[in-house]
């Protein structure tokens, strides 16, 4: 919250820096570095747990309640799969969207690959997906017999993914804001900064992502 | 801030009132607001010590309950860390590190007046529970699952995960600004090695928040959700690690005294060169010491956890890690008073607490030292000797450095003195008293006494020791109140003072005291790391490398070669765009202190009181957000 | 300014300090973290006066350097301008490779230590089991079957084995004069070992939990008494009995009267105080605690009393057997729900040593202490503590059971429906003092 206030802040394009670089873009890593060292703790803190469950539903593994309910392993791979396969792609679009800022007006970015407004929209899309994925794991997994209280598995495994869907969800409604911007006065070459800074943040999150696929789902 | 009228001020030039003081975006006028909030909550944390140490004078008294010792005990950690020191730090970095790199204000103004509003804010949220007898009571470590839900009911707990969370965006905020200030602010010429070392410090402390604060407010949102949600983060019953809460604490807490303390080193490494006359020794040294300081502080976290059992290779690991951090430490002991050594000493109030850091500090790195060794740690640990280490380390050292920057810097902050006679008697009763209340502790530890016990039988061998400390806190008490009778009448009447009373080498001192609000009417050119040395004794800085700015940079940044300025205009005449005040960071902070503060609704079973005043205080929030991001700043 | 020159400050000071040091080393402290009764602390010591030495010396040179410096290069008038070097690298070299070569003599036994003390212990160790609760410890004898609390007897020159749990929050073990401390925590077993040397003469020594655990941290404490390996074997020949008085016992003596009718029955020495009219004169083994003559005066709690009233006169006619009739007979469970926390093994129970809220009480007449080692165990102490514990020590999970106390805990007078009145509490008083 902090850095996206900051990271809106100046409107000192034409003040001296000692770097060259515009204030934002420097706040928007250091931002990244802090982002990195939470969700290396959430992410060691699911490591930590792994296994150490004292009743299931669990992740990999078939579980028996003492009342000899059986519990299937609660992960779908397949379905994971495809929201991360959506959440790779948005990738892909906030890096053509940014080019199309960049190279507004410029030859070769005519068309549909010079539509800020349609990349911006098409990623915060799939970022939405996403979003609905996860919606949709989360209540299956409810349904299910595991919440956040269930067992540590369930404490963790919201916990970590919450707080990445939490993550997604900003980052929709920052993209949505510059889809707005777009639409209302068109996002020139001069722009490119507030792009700039919401793709870092959207890569990071993606890669995030990443991570957290492999070593929750993928590895058991 | 000023009234008399000898001192010109930009205050009483262009602003003044209660409501410039809440919409200032100003660096320096922020900075003074940390200084005077911490200074209040130093004056609270040390009432908190004078009824701890009230209570340990004889064996066996009941001054205070156990409840309400345990709470005051609690408040005393977490308000000197988070309240006073921090934000005292706090307040150099505000004020100072615009002005020694050459720029005219902070990176980002308005989120720098954002930070300061959500540590007023969170403070009082922390700090008022005790009023009512509901303060946190679990340790200012927290651990579990003495501060879970299980046996850490009510509510007192809960101040203190939410409080910390809030402390922690303010921290977080102010050090993604200072590093963004420090990296991308500095005047042509300023290289990183020419920084002034007490901005070289700071920088280094950004990346320790940076780095170190998510993981506490990791941990804090795991007790949180245990504590509201009914998660299992650190339940034993579902199999949670309480040791899981202590390494993440510690991950934190480590690299959090070198927070605490290195902006006091720089405070010094300032104050040691301008009273010797003669530039601070080993100046790349003393930069990379502080960055190996910082370094390594993020590797020796478990050397608080010797006692938990980790076994035998970890213990090792740690211990060597721990004793490895005293080298770049003692590097800068030996630094400064190499600094000294050979030079013209003259000794101000504000150089005795420099040499007193030295002094006392060396106390506290030996027996930090000591605990490094786990055999000899576990005879140690949770008793009065560490309290006497870490008192060492944080009065005998952080505090000690901060009065030596206060003393410094108030003829720049205010234009005036502080009296040198009251500073004195403050020095003398602070270097007793800080001895008398802390090295007993040393043998109070030693003879087998536990730390954080209300109470303690007679005939165990520890009473004259606590008499001591006892008393030492009083005459600490004494020092204190001389200080603040000494702060508030040099405010008002204390003699004036040039824009350079000491002579010192750095860019501060080049702009009249206090400093206009735009800074600098021209921002210099620098060549060399003493610049107002290089103006005004030249053959001091004969010796050290010179270069000019890339002219581009220089025409960019329309600088001025070196130059000390003694005109005072406003903005206005000199045509510098000034960020407009703005109520907008106050009310996002007071939003999101009131979205806390559903928390605790939530706590009391008012589950609609609740909603409402979370999602009350959060629609505030963002729509003040939404206001601040689309006025101009300037 | 005040006159105060550092160079009369100083020796004052100084002077102070050395003074302080020297009361440190002389008087009586019974706490001492440097006494090496055992193997654990000789290495701990070791690894202090080696710490100790260095550390003065660079505190030396440090402080010495520093003064010397303020004295001879105070300004003077007139003075030459002092020559500008900015650094010295074999310098700067030289005080980084020195300190680092000090912190070589301090690391390398110290990693040995580390790793001896963390050895496995021998085989023939004797076993303890220490469980930490808020606020007191139950220790466990598994190889004998003995369960106390806050009383610790060990056999000197017998290494002796603690594992450590905890049934709440963390805790931490401590004995001082034996050495150093391992925390309790929650689904994790700790040990620590150490050998009281063959050396040492029997004692009485101090142990306190020294992890900040809740509102009476600082009133859980423990003693731990060292003893001759025949005094030990005398403490738990009798300690394993089951209590005096219970059914178990009169059965148990019915059985060992017809089997000893050859050998003449050992005496209990306490015999005055057996309340029940045992079927047979049971042949207890003689009861053997250390003895309260020798105890000295630190180790004897000085805790203040609380204003609780009670009628003293009540205490003398104590009658034991009504005591525990309202202790074990079901149809008092409202009234006096002891047993339902306390385990008092021979009678009935109705928790176990494993989910047991209280300390096992089975010989509590031997004990000298209770409450954590808060309060001496005489009969007026234990009284008042029956009518109000929670009064005595903050948080105490035992409840208020004096009819019209205030029961600080949930702030509430107890009823006279559901509290004891003083005769009744005189009475339990008299049977748990008869439990030895």
């Amino acid at each position: 919250m902090a850095t996206a206030a900051g990271a809106h802040e100046a409107h000192e394009h034409t003040h001296y820096t000692t770097t060259g670089l515009d204030n934002r873009k420097i706040a928007i890593w250091a931002f990244i570095g802090s982002e990195c060292m939470l969700f290396g703790s959430l992410i060691s803190t699911y490591l930590v747990y792994k296994g150490r469950s004292v009743v299931g539903p669990l992740p990999h593994e078939a579980w028996t309640s003492p009342a000899g309910e059986v519990f299937k392993p609660i992960l779908n791979i397949p379905v994971t799969s495809a929201s991360t396969f959506v959440l790779l792609m948005s990738s892909l679009f906030m890096v053509l969207a940014l080019a199309a800022v960049e190279n507004k007006g410029k030859a070769g970015y005519e068309g549909l690959l010079g539509s800020s407004k349609f990349w911006l929209l098409a990623t915060a899309i799939a970022g939405a997906i996403f979003l609905a994925f996860q919606a949709y794991e989360f209540t299956s997994f409810v349904h299910e017999g595991l919440t956040i209280r269930t067992n540590l598995f369930g404490t963790t495994f919201f916990t970590l993914t919450g707080f990445h869907g939490t993550h997604v969800a900003v980052g929709v409604l920052w993209l949505m804001s510059l889809f707005f911007i777009d639409l209302k006065r068109g996002l020139e070459p001069r722009d490119a900064i507030l792009v700039d800074l919401c793709a870092l943040y959207w890569h990071f999150v993606d890669v995030v992502w990443i991570v957290i696929f492999t070593l929750v789902y993928l590895i058991q | 801030m000023e009234t008399s009228s000898a001192i010109p001020t930009h205050d009483a030039s262009e602003q003044s009132g209660i409501w410039s003081w809440i919409t200032t975006v100003d660096h320096k006028r922020i900075g003074i607001l940390y200084l005077y909030t911490a200074l209040f909550y130093l004056l609270v944390g040390g009432l908190e010590a004078l009824l701890i140490r009230t209570q340990l004078a004889k064996p066996n008294l009941s001054v205070v309950s156990a409840e309400t010792y345990n709470q005051l005990f609690t408040m005393h950690g977490t308000t000197m860390v988070f309240l006073v020191v921090m934000p005292l730090s706090a307040a150099f970095f505000n004020y100072l590190i615009p002005l020694q790199i050459g720029a005219r204000d902070v990176a980002f103004p308005r989120l720098n007046a954002f930070s300061y509003w959500v540590y007023a804010l969170g403070g009082l949220f922390i700090t008022l529970p005790i009023f009512f007898g509901i303060a946190p009571n679990g340790g200012w470590f927290g651990y579990a699952p003495l501060s879970g839900p299980t046996f850490g009911g009510g509510f007192n707990m809960d101040f203190w995960v939410l409080g910390l969370q809030i402390l922690g965006i303010s921290s977080l905020a102010a050090a993604f600004n200072f590093i963004t200030t420090i990296i991308n602010l500095r005047a042509p010429g300023m290289t990183l090695m020419r920084m002034p070392m007490f901005t070289w410090m700071s920088f280094v402390v950004q990346f320790l928040v940076v780095l170190a604060f998510p993981v506490i407010t990791a941990a804090l949102f795991f007790l949180q959700f245990d504590r509201f949600f009914g998660t299992n983060f650190y339940e034993v019953q579902a199999g949670g690690d309480p040791l899981l809460w202590q390494h993440l604490f510690w991950v934190f807490g480590h690299p959090e005294v070198y927070i605490l303390i290195l902006p006091a080193f720089g405070l010094v490494s300032e104050v040691l060169p301008t009273h010797s006359r003669k530039p601070l020794f080993g100046y790349n040294v003393m930069a990379y010491s502080g960055i190996m300081i910082g370094f390594l502080g993020f590797g020796v976290w478990a050397h608080h956890m010797f006692a938990v059992g980790m076994g035998p290779v970890a213990d090792s690991i740690f211990s060597v890690a721990t004793m490895l951090i005293g080298l770049p430490t003692g590097v800068k002991i030996f630094n400064w008073i190499a600094t000294m050594y050979g030079g013209s000493l003259r000794f101000p109030v504000s150089m005795k607490f420099a040499i007193g850091l030295i002094a006392m500090f060396t106390i506290g790195g030996i027996s930090g030292v000591m605990h490094s060794s786990p055999p000899s740690d576990l005879q140690q640990t949770d008793t009065y000797f560490i309290v006497a280490h870490f008192h060492y380390v944080l009065y005998g050292g952080a505090m000690m450095g901060i009065f030596a920057g206060i003393y410094h810097y108030f003829p720049k902050i205010t234009g005036r003195f502080m009296s040198e006679r009251l500073g004195n008697w403050q020095f003398w009763l602070n270097f007793i008293g800080l001895n008398l209340t802390f090295f007993p502790m040393h043998f109070s530890g030693m003879l087998g006494m536990p730390r954080r016990i209300y109470t303690y039988d007679a005939g165990q061998g520890w009473d004259l020791f606590n008499l001591m400390s006892t008393a030492g806190t009083y005459l600490l008490l004494v020092a204190g109140l001389i200080f603040a009778y000494n702060f508030f009448k040099s405010r008002v009447s204390g003699a004036p003072a040039s824009s350079d009373p000491w002579g010192a080498p750095t860019l501060e001192w080049s702009i009249p005291s206090p400093p206009p609000d735009y800074n600098f009417a021209q921002i210099p050119e620098v060549t060399s790391r003493y610049p107002m040395w290089d103006l005004k004794a030249p053959d001091r800085t004969a010796g050290i490398e010179h270069s000019h700015a890339d002219a581009a940079d220089i025409a960019d940044a329309h600088a001025a070669p070196m130059h000390e300025e003694t005109e005072r205009r406003t903005a206005k005449e000199l045509g510098i765009p000034m960020p407009f005040n703005t109520i907008k960071p106050f009310l996002v902070a007071l939003g999101i202190v009131v979205m806390f503060s559903g928390m605790i609704v939530l706590h009391m079973g008012k589950f609609p009181l609740a909603m409402a005043t979370m999602l009350g205080g959060g629609v505030f929030m963002v729509a003040s957000l939404y206001a601040w991001l689309t006025s101009p700043l300037e | 300014m005040p006159k105060l020159h550092l160079r009369r400050v100083a020796p004052v000071a100084v002077l102070a300090l050395a003074l302080l040091a020297l009361a440190a080393c002389g008087g009586d402290y019974p706490n001492s973290t440097f006494s090496k009764n055992t193997e654990l602390n000789d290495g701990a010591v070791f690894i202090w006066d080696r710490m100790m030495l260095l550390g003065t010396i660079v505190f030396v040179v440090v402080e010495v350097l520093l003064v010397y410096t303020i004295f001879k290069f105070r300004r003077r008038e007139g003075g030459p301008a002092p020559r500008q070097i900015h650094g010295n690298a074999a310098l700067e070299i030289t005080w980084t490779a020195i300190p680092a070569l000090i912190l070589v003599f301090l690391a390398v036994p110290t990693v040995r230590t580390i790793f001896e003390n963390q050895r496995k212990a021998p085989a023939n160790a004797l076993q303890v089991e220490v469980i930490g609760h808020q606020w007191w410890w139950e220790f466990r004898y598994p190889e004998y079957g003995i369960t106390t609390a806050n009383e610790l007897y060990l056999p000197i020159g017998r290494t002796v084995n603690f594992s450590l749990r905890t049934r709440d929050v963390l805790h931490s073990f401590w004995i001082p004069q034996l050495g150093g401390k391992r925390d309790l925590i929650a689904n994790k077993v700790n040990y620590i070992w150490f050998t009281p040397k063959e050396t040492l003469s029997p004692a009485a020594l101090n142990g306190a939990c020294v992890e900040y655990c809740g509102a009476s941290h600082a009133n859980m404490r423990f003693r731990t008494f060292t003893v001759t390996a025949a005094d030990f074997d005398k403490w738990v020949a009798h300690q394993k009995t089951v209590a005096i008085g219970s059914p178990a016992a009169g059965a148990a003596a019915a059985a060992a009267d017809s089997a000893a009718k050859a050998k003449p029955a050992v005496p209990v020495k306490t015999a005055s105080i057996i309340p029940v009219a045992a079927p047979a004169e049971p042949t207890v083994p003689e009861a053997w605690v250390f003895p309260a003559d020798k105890l000295p005066a630190y180790a004897i709690p000085s805790t203040p009393m609380p204003a609780t009233a009670f009628d003293d006169a009540l205490l003398a006619a104590g009658d034991a057997k009504a005591g525990r009739e309202l202790l074990m007979n079901p149809a008092n469970l409202g009234k006096a729900p002891c047993m339902t926390c306390h385990v008092v093994k021979g009678e009935t129970n109705y928790a176990t040593d494993d989910n047991a809220k209280g300390p096992n009480l089975t010989h509590f007449g031997t004990r000298h202490t209770f409450g954590a080692g808060l309060f001496r165990n005489d009969a007026r102490t234990l009284a008042l503590w029956i009518k109000n514990a929670p009064a005595m020590k903050p948080g105490s999970v035992m409840p208020t059971f004096g009819v019209g106390e205030f029961n600080p805990m949930i702030k509430q007078q107890v009823p006279a429906a559901a509290g004891l009145d003083d005769k009744q509490i005189a009475d339990i008083v008299a049977y748990l003092r008869s439990l030895k």
